[in-house]
């Protein structure tokens, strides 16, 4: 009886959802890329890796979130100056600490994900899956992208702690300072 | 599982969908993010314990929000354009040209039509694929840019600002409870403030 009630309402909220998504796309216009948005979409696949991608979210960040804060008028105006001041430091410390670890984990990956040679030295396909023939396709790369991003998370676990933090902690005493006009 | 199981894993999972693999590892980097920042706050002395109050729990909030915000927004733009191209709704001039050919233009927009499994669909998988993964990309960047730009400094705001009043509300309670000479108040410390989270209400 329960069991009976609950795939009721399961099945009820998944058509309900999928309603929702129908009447979405209904109402969605039909779009055909052009030649030069084509190029660009399958470029933006085939080149923004998760570097990419955090320098995107960086500089769109320095773009909103300070102005965020700053306008945020549920705390007082000294601890606005500290919160925006800390905003903008922990965005440029993230920011510029992600990609350089995402990129260079990437980059690592791509030198250690070769197909086996007679000049390939075994390290250089420490990384290649054994199942994989070819490695100059999109796949390939996606998959190099992914790899090292994945092993940037774990050197994060200590760039966040060793750069990140005590950067942005430098940071937002600077701009703090600046921002109070010296006096702190 | 071995290193090459590993590998192969995730050459399958994440080779031919990289909208994902940005939106898992977009998780997990906030995850590890928010806990590095919450330590910075913590052992910055210049910042007054009164600031602290907001800035911590403002951190935490900021956390949580950040990647609940991050995977809910970002896996809905992305899972919502990845469907348009699976559908037919988002295509370039060759798909368009595929479902023409085999009149399939009638299901363009139909929920429950999928591109990849029509009959035909191995005339045009490649170019499909590298626009489709085009689109899950750029799909999941403005997903995650709407989620962590915008969405989420709104909502910590607000949370952050409801606990810094009860966070000071103790503080205070606790000046009136100690002595002034043991109130140890130029700097809060870990123990300090798992305290304070630990008060009725200050669970987060």
């Amino acid at each position: 009886m329960v069991v009976g009630c609950v795939d009721m309402a399961i099945s009820a909220i998944k058509n309900t959802a999928n309603k929702v998504q129908q009447a979405f796309y209904n109402a969605m216009p039909n779009f055909v890329a052009g030649q030069k948005a084509d190029k660009f979409y399958k470029t933006a696949g085939r080149e923004i890796s998760s570097a990419e991608n955090r320098l995107i979210l960086g500089a769109t960040a320095l773009m909103s979130q300070p102005f965020i804060d700053f306008y945020n008028r549920t705390i007082d105006e000294d601890t606005r100056r500290v919160a925006v001041c800390r905003t903008i430091a922990k965005i440029i410390a993230g920011t510029v600490t992600g990609y350089a670890v995402r990129k260079g984990a990437i980059k690592g990956i791509q030198m250690c994900s070769k197909l086996p040679g007679k000049d390939v030295p075994k390290w250089q396909t420490l990384f290649t899956p054994k199942d994989v023939k070819k490695v100059d396709t999109d796949e390939f790369k996606q998959y190099q992208n992914a790899l090292g991003t994945f092993i940037s998370l774990g050197v994060m676990l200590f760039t966040n702690f060793l750069i990140d933090a005590p950067l942005t902690k430098f940071l937002t005493n600077k701009l703090n300072a600046k921002a109070s006009g010296g006096t702190k | 599982m071995s290193l090459d199981k590993v590998l192969s894993n995730l050459y399958k999972n994440y080779g031919e969908n990289p909208g994902k693999m940005l939106l898992h590892t977009g998780t997990a980097g906030w995850i590890l993010s928010c806990a590095a920042q919450v330590m910075a706050i913590i052992t910055n002395d210049k910042i007054a314990p009164e600031q602290k109050t907001f800035l911590i729990p403002q951190e935490i909030g900021d956390g949580l929000i950040n990647i609940l915000s991050f995977y809910i927004l970002t896996s809905s733009v992305k899972n919502l354009a990845s469907k348009a191209v699976l559908n037919g709704k988002i295509a370039n001039k060759a798909i368009k040209g595929y479902l023409e050919k085999n009149k399939l233009t009638d299901k363009i927009g139909k929920i429950d039509f999928n591109i990849k499994k029509t009959e035909n669909f191995a005339e045009i998988k490649e170019d499909f694929n590298a626009f489709k993964n085009g689109v899950d990309v750029l799909a999941s960047t403005a997903g995650s840019i709407l989620s962590c730009n915008i969405v989420t400094p709104i909502l910590r705001n607000e949370y952050a600002a409801k606990k810094q009043v009860q966070a000071n509300e103790y503080l205070a309670k606790r000046r009136e409870e100690k002595p002034v000479a043991q109130q140890p108040y130029n700097r809060i410390t870990m123990q300090g403030y798992q305290s304070i989270l630990k008060s009725p209400g200050m669970r987060v």
